[in-house]
């Protein structure tokens, strides 16, 4: 009897942080299969900072998930944003700059791929909004005028030879923690603050939940689906700037995939495809065990190609268990 | 003596996490009587009636069918055993024809293997007919009103030539005309010796076909009677556990000032309401009555702005009120309790606590513009304490609860907003005896309290119990307005049918 509740409890506990106990017994099965040697902090480190810029694009798409909504244009937004970023980051002496001769304070990059990442947030939620256009066909428009607007911007070239000042932003540190992770951490609490303190916040749940109810509660729901493609908007400006920075450079392969990786890593984070459910640690977690995965398939000499393959069926299960967990109870 | 049941459920125990919801239930049903079952939301009669249907595996207990035991592993099999069912719900694909609903999962085959549209739908005009339904096959059911969509459920489940018939709750979106065809069909059942189990809250229905009835009150079977040898007091104190005199409890309130004046409203859709003009004063409970088709929901979603108007004005204490959307009208005290409780009430995956917090959020909101979480969940305990919701935590999801307890969080939900004015959308719809006459006591505390009420009913007894005024629509018009003293089913009836 007291073994079966102890059981009862276990199992309980185990299905309320799935996401947890996920992340933590594949750190475990990692060190047990490198003998320790892939739990080192510098290893740690560099899965950190190899996983920040995405985390930007979770948070994102996790809040609009959230809403019930989706957005495929993760991808090519951050590759916009981080080609218009490095634009104005380039060397003046550098020949092929796109602004050739120029120098900008290091505000502008920042500045213009924020409101980039913003501009196409709008763009997105006012179609799916106001248009009522599907969120995934909307988004999947989207993400072909932000893959076509980058490649005539930067004239398919690459768009290099960064400002050492532009490249510290995302590779210094302070001390032994890296920017990157400090970003990330602010802009997490940020929107922790957003989803769990705010009447907005609130809203994203209810209107994913139930955006009939939510609008009978008074809701303004064109309003609140806007703006949570706006704030997603935002973030993957400041994806495209941090990403830019720590590689130096931009190019059409920029980011490329990064919906898919973002999508995933919120869904293993118990973000619900079904709307109305998740939280800011959840996709945090889902982020880092996903990044886990990557890396210690890496470490244990897995083909990349496998990789690929690994990460579908992740996603694949993790929905799975999503859609049995809420489903509908009969 | 005819001693072989056309169904025995024996023993039946079913346990949810936390709950066991049925505990040795036993039931059996002669072949060809309609066997009511009824009790509270929560006794556990949709359960069994799960159990039955094979969409729940009961822990223990047997299923016997015509004396031979049934194990039935999903619907489909209980389908194939003879036990059909009308769900509560509508359950069509509404894109596709009535024919090809009724044969969804079973079409008939021509020899190439590919569906026999032309026999599905010679069948199906012929069954149709047969139950004197006025429908084509191939018409899209979702083009039909609700009330059509529903007997063609009817239709369907009939179709199966099932020796069992189970009807959950068939009549709720059903005309008093419509009521009388599905009884006719119910007949015609009974007379082809099938065992019809109905299930409904309506009294009246229970004793105009039922031959049997059984009780069932907390999971457990209270007892099979004659429905003869019932009276509706028996019946009410059977299913809550105690004596229940009165239906609907005693208010004095003091009718007061216009509270909402409405002129001339017609909405852009020329076959909804048209210009319609009424009053509602502090403290009065004003009824709407109607048939299904009326416009009454229509006319209320657009006072409360969830719906467009094209002409007309809105007064909220005498200040017209232009553009309304929901939210204006709950900054002018106007609160809305809609008649789809799933589909416009509950936010399923969100707990007690927040479903009541959601319409107030502005009003708890700190110096920085940021929740008072703490405060927010006192008020909605509070206010869930005061209409005694019974939940095991404010934690626990709303999808959870039983029907009445979700509506008492939605009623919480509207207090917490502290209207002057509340409209309830059929307020006890698929609500349980009990629950029922709790509602009717917060109403009554409202009214006492000033507040005014709109109430849109359905239910005769209620319209006529509980309203200081009836107003009643028909075909989007207003026929006339009753007087307390005026209001008889009669009269409410007669106006209702103006136009029909």
């Amino acid at each position: 009897m007291e073994m079966k509740k102890l059981l009862n409890d276990s199992k309980k506990v185990a299905t309320q942080y799935t996401t947890w106990v996920t992340f933590v017994g594949l750190l475990l099965l990692l060190s047990i299969l490198t003998n320790g040697q892939a739990l080192r902090w510098s290893s740690i480190r560099n899965l950190l900072i190899a996983e920040s810029v995405r985390s930007f694009a979770a948070l994102g798409v996790g809040m609009i998930i959230i809403t019930k909504g989706i957005d495929l244009s993760i991808g090519y937004v951050v590759c916009l944003t981080a080609s218009v970023a490095a634009s104005f980051a380039q060397n003046p002496d550098y020949s092929s700059a796109i602004y050739a001769g120029q120098s900008f304070p290091l505000i502008v990059p920042i500045i213009a791929a924020v409101a980039a990442g913003g501009l196409f947030g709008l763009f997105n939620g006012y179609l799916i909004a106001y248009g009522k256009l599907p969120p995934f066909i909307a988004t999947l428009g989207s993400m072909s005028i932000a893959k076509g607007l980058q490649l005539i911007y930067t004239r398919a070239a690459v768009v290099g030879s960064l400002n050492q000042n532009f490249k510290n932003i995302s590779q210094g540190s302070v001390g032994p923690v890296p920017n990157l992770i400090i970003y990330v951490a602010i802009v997490a609490f940020i929107v922790w603050v957003l989803l769990k303190h705010t009447r907005q916040g609130t809203h994203f749940y209810a209107i994913g939940g139930n955006a009939q109810a939510a609008r009978v509660s008074g809701i303004n729901v064109e309003r609140d689906l806007m703006m949570v493609y706006f704030y997603a908007g935002l973030l993957y400006g400041t994806a495209g700037t941090l990403l830019a920075s720590r590689l130096g450079l931009a190019n059409s392969l920029t980011a490329n995939g990064m919906e898919l990786d973002a999508i995933a890593a919120v869904t293993v984070g118990g973000v619900s495809q079904n709307g109305g459910v998740g939280r800011v640690s959840g996709m945090m977690v889902g982020v880092f065990t996903m990044g886990l995965i990557n890396y210690g398939m890496s470490f244990l000499g897995v083909d990349s190609y496998y990789q690929q393959l690994v990460k579908g069926f992740i996603i694949i299960v993790a929905v799975y268990f999503d859609m049995k967990k809420y489903a509908r109870r009969a | 003596m005819d001693t072989t049941f056309a169904l025995e459920m024996e023993g039946i125990t079913k346990t949810f996490p936390g709950v066991k919801a049925l505990d040795e239930v036993t039931l059996r049903v002669k072949p060809g009587t309609v066997h009511a079952l009824m009790g509270e939301n929560g006794a556990g009669k949709s359960t069994l009636m799960k159990c039955l249907f094979g969409i729940y595996q009961e822990d223990k207990g047997i299923i016997k069918l015509n004396g031979k035991e049934h194990r039935f592993k999903d619907s489909h099999d209980a389908l194939n055993q003879g036990v059909s069912m009308i769900h509560q719900e509508l359950s069509n694909v509404p894109e596709r024809s009535v024919a090809e609903n009724l044969y969804l999962g079973r079409e008939p085959l021509n020899k190439f293997g590919l569906i026999d549209h032309k026999k599905m739908n010679v069948d199906t005009s012929t069954l149709l007919k047969d139950l004197e339904i006025n429908v084509k096959p191939q018409v899209r059911i979702g083009s039909l009103s609700i009330s059509m969509q529903q007997t063609c459920e009817i239709a369907k489940a009939v179709s199966y030539n099932a020796s069992v018939v189970v009807m959950d709750e068939p009549t709720s979106s059903l005309t008093d005309n419509e009521v009388q065809h599905l009884f006719k069909i119910i007949n015609q059942l009974r007379d082809q010796n099938v065992a019809v189990i109905y299930i409904s809250h309506k009294m009246e229905e229970i004793f105009a076909i039922a031959d049997e009835v059984s009780v069932m009150r907390d999971g457990q079977m209270i007892g099979t009677y004659d429905v003869a040898e019932m009276t509706n007091e028996k019946l009410i104190s059977l299913m809550v556990g105690r004596d229940a005199t009165l239906r609907f409890p005693e208010f004095k309130s003091n009718v007061g000032e216009v509270l909402l004046k409405v002129e001339n409203l017609s909405s852009p859709n020329p076959r909804s309401f048209q210009d319609v003009c009424f009053e509602v004063h502090r403290g009065e409970i004003l009824g709407i009555g109607g048939l299904v088709g009326a416009q009454r929901t229509e006319l209320m979603e657009a006072i409360f702005g969830v719906r467009a108007t094209s002409t007309g004005k809105i007064y909220v204490d005498n200040d017209e009120i232009l553009n309304m959307t929901p939210r204006k009208a709950i900054d002018h005290g106007i609160g809305m309790i809609t008649e789809d409780r799933r589909g416009s009430g509950i936010f399923p995956l969100m707990n007690i606590s927040s479903n009541t917090s959601i319409a107030s959020l502005k009003e708890y909101l700190n110096k920085l513009h940021l929740l008072k979480h703490k405060e927010m969940k006192e008020e909605s305990v509070r206010y869930n304490k005061a209409l005694r919701t019974k939940t095991p935590t404010m934690e626990t999801l709303i999808q959870n609860l039983s029907g009445g307890n979700q509506q008492k969080v939605i009623i919480s939900r509207w207090l917490m907003t502290l209207p002057d004015i509340l409209i309830m959308d059929e307020p006890t719809r698929g609500i349980d005896v009990g629950a029922k006459y709790e509602i009717y006591q917060i109403m009554g505390q409202l009214v006492e309290q000033g507040k005014a009420i709109i109430m849109v009913s359905s239910e005769m007894p209620e319209l006529i119990g509980m309203s200081h005024r009836v107003m009643v629509l028909c075909s989007g018009k207003c026929t006339g307005v009753l007087d307390k003293s005026e209001c008889t089913q009669e009269n409410i009836m007669r106006l209702a049918t103006k136009f029909m």
